[in-house]
């Protein structure tokens, strides 16, 4: 097709969405709607992931090492081998496999190199035991004072470890199991199941509310296409009389499909800012603890989504309409 | 005087390679209508027919068959080159571009000038805007509308407003001008008027064929007459002559 056409018939797209005004206003308008709630599902769910992401990072896992505390507490199967040397509690030195702060900080290596394994970090027994007694309530740290001055700390050296994807939570527990000095491991894991469900039930339902939105743009837009498409039945036959190819015909109304679709995009855009701004004004007032993402950060990803969305529904609501169109009447030419 | 006998000899030559030829054509609708049987006709290049029947004798259709509007039952139709029965969609395009079509209402688009609703024809064949401004300001001129390019189709009379599609017809140059009862909407002296203009275009070695009811324009203007009665052609006179049993 030449430039010329081409000139010509964006032209007379552009035009047809003033001519057909009223019917342009009103599908910009649902086209709005659709596309701020879009935004918004968007915009909620960011913000729902950016909360578990932070709960994620709070669902620590404490590997417990197979140090002589270990040993001393747990004696299951440690029996030591015939002729070994034993100290005053009858454990050998090879029955545990921890010794010292080295050999702990190397399992705690070992442990960070894992996959899905964000951060580890190395707790001695002494740091563990301040931990609890710092969130016992006042006075009652004294009673436990006796575990460190008669049967000394019966807390192991530890790793603290948190994971980057909690839905590879049971897989990641079992790696962190098999490394060699680790005795137990300690983890929330109803926590982990917990936000792996809501993470999936967000992402779901973010996926469902778009496509119903999306359906509807694109009815929106094909029933405004019909209308411009009856007003112009005249034209349309006298194009075809005159030999203009299909796609002569249907560009204009793609045309004007897509401005449609754009300039809702941009208006969807400014109304989304306005309403993401007051909601999060709303929110922060009642629950100031939590900021939300600032839609600065993701403004111009959903600019993105808004114009695909319009040029999308442009593109297939006008190409559907002026297809079953062509098809079905447009070849009247000769009795309209 | 040698340039007009050449011209006259060239004219000859066309006239007989036809335009439109149709071998045995039938066409039956769904509805059970037997609209055509078992048509033969043969116009040649550079001729002037007039189809004349009452309603329902199968005037439209006929036409509708020349356009490929619609596709026959049976028979071969041969128009401007192109095997109508054996024609891929794409290709109607490329038909109707040799063709231009008079309507009865007009059909100009009430929104555009006069100047756009020719221009229009252009556009929708590809043509560049040099070509387009030349062309339509020429076919304006050649229906004698040329001072109003700028009207609107509401600010002309019914017949200056025939005269505006007939410069449409014309625009793109075609070989052969399909007229469906173009003086079914104007005044007796329009109706001369319009049927001159399509003489004219006619003697420049354009094939004409109208339909009309105006069975006093067939006489006076003496073309060759098609009778279409009950989906047969009756008669096929020349001369302007009809039989009018």
């Amino acid at each position: 097709m030449k430039i010329s056409s081409v000139r010509y018939l964006t032209k007379e797209g552009v035009k047809n969405v003033w001519v057909n005004r009223l019917m342009s206003i009103s599908s910009v308008g649902v086209l709005v709607a659709c596309m701020v709630l879009i935004g918004l599902a968007i915009m909620l769910s960011l913000n729902i992931s950016r909360i578990i992401g932070d709960l994620e990072q709070q669902n620590v896992v404490m590997a417990y090492l197979d140090d002589y505390n270990a040993a001393l507490y747990d004696q299951n199967g440690r029996t030591p081998p015939e002729g070994a040397v034993v100290d005053e509690n009858g454990i050998a030195a090879e029955s545990y496999l921890v010794h010292n702060k080295e050999e702990a900080m190397a399992v705690r290596d070992r442990i960070a190199s894992l996959d899905n394994v964000a951060s580890a970090e190395y707790v001695s027994k002494e740091d563990g035991l301040n931990d609890i007694k710092s969130t016992l309530l006042e006075g009652e740290a004294e009673y436990f004072t006796f575990l460190d001055e008669e049967n000394g700390n019966p807390l192991s050296d530890a790793v603290k470890i948190t994971m980057t994807d909690m839905s590879l939570f049971d897989e990641t527990i079992e790696t962190i199991q098999a490394v060699p000095g680790v005795e137990s491991i300690e983890s929330q894991n109803d926590l982990a199941e917990k936000i792996n469900s809501i993470k999936s039930g967000v992402f779901i339902a973010g996926i469902i509310i778009v496509a119903i939105l999306m359906v509807i743009a694109l009815v929106i837009v094909s029933n405004t296409i019909r209308v411009t498409m009856y007003n112009r039945k005249l034209e349309i036959s006298i194009m075809k009389a005159v030999g203009a190819t299909d796609s002569f015909i249907r560009i204009p109304f793609v045309v004007e499909g897509v401005t449609i679709g754009i300039l809702s995009a941009v208006l969807s855009e400014a109304v989304l800012y306005s309403c993401y701004r007051v909601a999060s004004e709303a929110i922060l007032s009642n629950i100031g603890s939590y900021t939300l993402i600032p839609f600065g950060a993701k403004a111009w990803m959903i600019f993105g989504v808004f114009i695909a969305i319009g040029v999308a529904a442009g593109v297939f609501g006008s190409s559907m309409m002026i297809g079953k169109y062509l098809r079905r009447e447009g070849s009247e030419f000769s009795a309209i | 005087m040698a340039l007009a006998l050449a011209e006259q000899s060239i004219l000859q030559t066309k006239r007989r390679q036809p335009v439109i030829e149709f071998k045995g054509v039938t066409k039956n609708y769904p509805n059970g209508t037997h609209a055509l049987e078992d048509v033969n006709i043969s116009i040649g290049s550079g001729e002037f027919v007039f189809v004349v029947g009452s309603s329902g004798a199968g005037k439209s259709t006929f036409m509708k068959l020349i356009m490929r509007e619609e596709k026959p039952s049976a028979g071969e139709i041969t128009v401007n080159g192109f095997r109508l029965n054996k024609m891929a969609h794409k290709e109607i395009p490329l038909l109707r571009r040799t063709m231009g079509i008079v309507f009865q209402d007009f059909r100009l688009i009430p929104n555009m000038t006069v100047y756009d609703n020719v221009a229009f024809a252009m556009h929708v064949t590809g043509a560049d805007s040099h070509d387009i401004r030349i062309q339509v300001a020429k076919s304006l001129s050649r229906v004698g509308l040329g001072d109003k390019a700028r009207s609107m189709p509401n600010q002309l009379s019914g017949g200056e407003q025939q005269r505006v599609g007939l410069a449409r017809a014309l625009v793109n140059a075609p070989s052969l001008i399909i007229a469906d009862e173009p003086t079914g909407n104007v005044d007796p002296n329009m109706s001369y008027e319009i049927v001159s203009m399509l003489t004219d275009i006619n003697k420049r070695g354009t094939t004409v064929l109208m339909v009309t009811h105006d069975h006093n324009l067939v006489r006076d203007f003496g073309h060759r007459v098609i009778m279409l009665d009950h989906g047969h052609i009756v008669a096929d006179n020349a001369g302007g002559k009809i039989d009018e049993n």
